[in-house]
């Protein structure tokens, strides 16, 4: 009934194996010269359900007033029970296969024992002797180093606590007592601070990419505890510290450097690096100590007696695996294989890691499926300019401090019409862009085609007729410009030229505008 | 909400009586029932005979009230009982002990720690009771005051409501004036229920009840039970048992072997080590599922002192934990805190669940009924020396008196337990049916037992057993 107990040992065991035959290698640098660097993280990653790991209470949102989204469950009321989520299980088990890992077919869940005034039950169920997955690894987006992962597991969120030490009152937040979390636990294959913002960032646009998190830090939905030690170059590891409550890749690269200076920093005066959990002073940019090795409380873990064990079985994973959505580097090379430019791709897909996934894993709607619908049947590279040129440039202009693209209210349909009517020339580029500007300023539901003859932006097709007349117009309101175009300034012929798209209202197509001008103007 | 009255009502057994349903009509409908405080219900205070939970009434009914109340039965009142379901002799509650009802003249216990509830049956405040059963606390209060009380399969019946003092171990049980009305509320309450996580799958239930089936299929009648075969395990009968319980127990062995049941002896011989490692995996579950109350959320909070150290939080908590908790529950909650802990973890937690299995073993080995929770179980249909159920003294002595006092480490009140706790580690049901006492005419009951999820063959079993009683006293 306990077998799960052991399995930890042996995984353990494993691991050791693994120490000696495939550990990497120290990584020199000029910044701690003779020492290097091994950084492992531990990710706890806010699952994207819309209801809790073992209550059906919906998961809180930022605006959510504190202590309205709390069962009598949640608040560890006497005579509750959990009852597993299973969206939650399948949001874990969607990026533990996105990290390549091994789903174990049979996992169980601990309940760790303190007491905090967040932790309403007194424990904290997890998965602390048999995790749900194992032995995975990240590809790191800059430097392209595998990053093997330990293991994932399921587990509950705390509340949250404010301590007001002058007053000595703690507030305690029961909102998200009992939300869910993955907890991601890297080998310490990490061998600088670079590296080690760089696997938060990957894991991050990953974790996005599947639906299973917002992998936000600013926002609390990841959080990210880091172990490190120094050693001098060629010698055995040294002993590793805890840094804990990092609020952003920013501050956990500034911690993690000011932490290897200070390890560095004792070991050159012939001191040895206390075993330590540490805390990070953001004003001061400095660690500090929180507790050591000998006041880490024992958590006695006990098996959770109400839970059966989590039995995944090869269908279902099948089936997850299958309806999988496409991780960062497989979209990356599909549109770059449509011929997108790398600058293109970039921007469509920073886009899309910044906008929060949707609740229980719903496919979101973002920036590359709006440029795949727009582009279908059309012209990739035509397509994509419209919309990272002349679509996000609008919406940047119009809603500055949002993400413009989960500001936008262009629909597809109104879109593919707009390119369609430029590729026909039956309106020109600029009035494309009139019209585009018009509809995102007035919040236009209206249709670019209807819009064009309403805003008379149709191009003018009868012959050269209108275009003689609006030259004719430009060169008799330019005077002083035509004669320095006759003199030989022939680059001010744009200046006409303006004129002339100024009085056509942008219908008139602008190089045969500027041939005409041309042969007026300098044939003579 | 009804008014309630709280006082120790006649022998301590209500704490709480509904006063609008104290003048009750028995009907064939509706039976007055009443509910053990551990239990939760909107209408009355849930306390469990704590100062921790004194004040505390649930926002919620425990799945079983519900069913109670959609069936139309009447809920009487709460029903005293020992600290969160902690102790065997129901003296450790706040609202003071429970006395049994067989004699006024002697101060004696009416078991624990549902003897609120079996008072209340025999007192007749009531017709049914429910209790709780960890470790057999409705089997002893039911043997003492001399009532039926079933405690089901575990996973039978719903634990949501039901507060929890060990979960792995934990039973809601029935107790009645017979075994009718027993197997009445039974029914009416041995549902699936999907906000319990450990309850029996309704695929499972209905293996069991094909196993089940397959049992009382061979016994046609009561009168002709020579399709039964009925195990007496020879290591329920320890040094401290007295004589006033053995003889009853011989009286109905021979009953049945006159209408034609065979009896046969039969060895469970990991039953020295049940009680232990009984007592390691319950105190280590209860320290663990009373780590809630720090009067935070709801209960009994003591504020710290101006001048305590209020840094860390357990400092804080300990206020209202130790004024709150009584000493038997405190003592539980430090042993069971010890059994997890690291360095004590493999030796005492892990050697009980090993223990557990062992137990477990012994009943499958026993018992032609296959368990229906064990992969490729087999039914041992050809095996001679396997039984249908079995029978064994449901405790070790009559009431013990309340007066006799308890030197300090005295284990005398445990060793009660010593009968009960293995079919509690095995999750199997077993009930207890009171027989014609013998020597100082103190009730004695003898328990039935059964494989997981033959409730209905233990039911029947205990039915023949009444009858058989019935008849004696003719």
């Amino acid at each position: 009934m306990f077998g799960h107990v052991g399995h930890r040992f042996h995984l353990l065991k494993r691991w050791k194996t693994r120490h000696i035959h495939s550990l990497r290698p120290l990584v020199p640098d000029s910044r701690w010269p003779g020492y290097g660097v091994v950084v492992g993280i531990e990710v706890h990653a806010q699952i994207k359900s819309r209801q809790k790991l073992f209550s059906n209470t919906r998961n809180a949102e930022p605006d959510d007033p504190p202590n309205t989204l709390v069962s009598p469950y949640d608040a560890a009321f006497p005579g509750t029970l959990p009852k597993l989520n299973p969206v939650c299980v399948e949001l874990g088990v969607r990026a533990a296969l996105a990290l390549g890992c091994v789903i174990q077919p049979r996992s169980a869940f601990d309940r760790k024992h303190y007491f905090y005034s967040d932790l309403p039950t007194g424990y904290q169920i997890t998965q602390h002797y048999a995790p749900f997955a194992t032995d995975g690894v990240l590809q790191l987006t800059k430097s392209d180093i595998p990053v093997r992962i330990t293991q994932v597991q399921l587990e509950q969120d705390t509340g949250k606590s404010m301590t007001d030490r002058r007053r000595r009152i703690t507030s305690v937040d029961l909102n998200r007592a009992g939300a869910g979390l993955m907890e991601i636990v890297s080998e310490p294959d990490i061998r600088s601070p670079e590296e080690a913002a760089d696997y938060v960032r990957t894991l991050q646009a990953l974790l996005r990419s599947v639906g299973s998190s917002d992998g936000n830090m600013e926002a609390g939905s990841l959080r990210c505890d880091v172990n490190v030690s120094v050693s001098k170059l060629g010698e055995r590891f040294g002993t590793r510290c805890e840094i804990k409550n990092l609020n952003s890749v920013r501050f956990m690269t500034i911690a993690i450097v000011h932490e290897i200076r200070r390890q560095v920093a004792v070991l050159e005066a012939g001191g040895s690096v206390l075993q330590e959990t540490r805390g990070f002073d953001e004003e001061k940019a400095e660690t500090y100590a929180l507790r050591s090795k000998e006041d880490a409380p024992d958590y006695r873990y006990m098996p959770d007696p109400n839970l059966p064990p989590l039995l995944l079985g090869e269908e279902y994973v099948f089936r997850v695996k299958k309806e999988l959505p496409p991780l960062p580097n497989v979209t990356r090379a599909r549109l770059l294989a449509l011929g997108l430019s790398e600058r293109d791709v970039d921007v469509l897909m920073t886009i899309d890691a910044d906008i929060d996934t949707e609740y229980d894993g719903t496919a979101k709607r973002g920036a590359v499926a709006y440029f795949d619908e727009v582009s279908q049947g059309r012209n990739p590279k035509t397509a994509v300019n419209w919309i990272t040129n002349e679509l996000l440039g609008q919406l940047t202009l119009k809603y500055p401090s949002k993400n413009p693209f989960q500001a936008n209210k262009v629909s597809v349909a109104q879109m593919s019409e707009l390119v369609d009517l430029v590729s026909s020339k039956m309106i020109t580029g600029p009035a494309g862009k009139t019209i585009l500007r018009y509809i995102i300023n007035n919040d236009s539901s209206g249709m670019p085609a209807a819009l064009a003859q309403e805003l008379s932006l149709l191009a003018v097709d009868d012959g050269d007729t209108s275009l003689k007349q609006w030259c004719e117009e430009a060169i008799q309101a330019l005077p002083a410009e035509v004669t320095a175009i006759r003199r030989g300034n022939v680059n001010v012929i744009n200046k006409v030229l303006g004129r002339v798209m100024k009085l056509s209202r942008g219908t008139a197509d602008a190089k045969t505008a500027k041939a005409m001008l041309e042969n007026i103007l300098l044939s003579k | 909400m009804s008014p309630h009255i709280r006082q120790n009502i006649a022998y301590g057994a209500l704490y709480t009586l509904d006063l609008a349903k104290s003048n009750f009509a028995v009907s064939v409908e509706s039976i007055p029932i009443a509910i053990k405080d551990n239990i939760c219900t909107k209408s009355m205070p849930t306390t469990c005979s704590s100062k921790m939970l004194q004040d505390f009434t649930s926002p919620f009914d425990a799945t079983v009230v519900e069913l109670l109340n959609k069936a139309g039965h009447t809920l009487v009142g709460k029903a005293n009982c020992d600290e969160f379901g902690m102790g065997s002799l129901n003296i450790h509650s706040v609202h003071g002990p429970v006395l049994n009802p067989h004699s006024k003249d002697q101060r004696r216990s009416a078991g624990g720690s549902s003897g609120g509830s079996a008072a209340a049956v025999k007192s007749e405040m009531c017709l049914a009771a429910l209790g709780t059963d960890t470790g057999g606390s409705v089997r002893l209060p039911a043997s003492y005051c001399g009532v039926v009380g079933l405690k089901p399969s575990y996973g039978i019946i719903s634990r949501w409501g039901v507060v929890s003092y060990a979960d792995s171990l934990d039973c809601v049980g029935v107790l009645g004036k017979d075994v009718n009305y027993v197997e009445r509320i039974f029914k009416t309450i041995a549902l699936y229920d999907h906000r319990d996580p450990s309850a029996a799958s309704p695929k499972v239930r209905k293996q069991a009840a094909t196993e089940c089936a397959n049992l009382l299929a061979r016994c046609t009648t009561a009168s002709n039970l020579s399709g039964l075969r009925v195990g007496i395990p020879q290591e329920y009968f320890p040094s401290e048992l007295s004589s006033a319980v053995v003889e009853p127990l011989r009286h109905t062995i021979t009953a049945l072997t006159e209408r034609g049941a065979s009896v046969v002896s039969v060895s469970l011989p990991s039953t020295p080590y049940a009680l232990s490692a009984y007592y390691v995996i319950a105190s280590a579950e209860a320290s663990s599922n009373l780590a809630r109350y720090d009067g935070i959320q709801y209960g009994l909070r003591v504020d710290p002192p101006k001048t305590a150290d209020t840094k860390k939080t357990a400092n804080v908590y300990a206020h209202s934990r130790t004024e709150g908790f009584g000493p038997e529950v405190q003592k539980r909650i430090l042993l069971g805190t010890y059994a997890l802990t690291a360095d004590a973890f493999d030796n005492y937690f892990l050697q009980a669940q090993r223990v557990r299995s062992l137990v477990r073993a012994d009943f499958d080995r026993v018992f032609r009924a296959r368990n229906v929770l064990v992969a490729d179980s087999e039914s041992k249909d050809d095996d001679a020396s396997a039984v249908d159920v079995l029978l064994h003294p449901s405790a070790i002595q009559t009431a013990p008196r309340l007066d006799e006092a308890r030197a300090p480490g005295d284990l005398s009140a445990y060793v009660q337990d010593v009968l009960t706790v293995p079919a509690s580690l095995a999750g199997l049901p077993a009930m207890s049916v009171p027989v014609q006492p013998a020597e100082d005419s103190w009730p004695v009951g003898v328990t039935v037992v059964g494989q997981w999820g033959c409730d209905d063959a233990v039911l029947q079993v205990g039915k023949i057993i009444e009858e058989i009683e019935v008849r004696r006293s003719v």
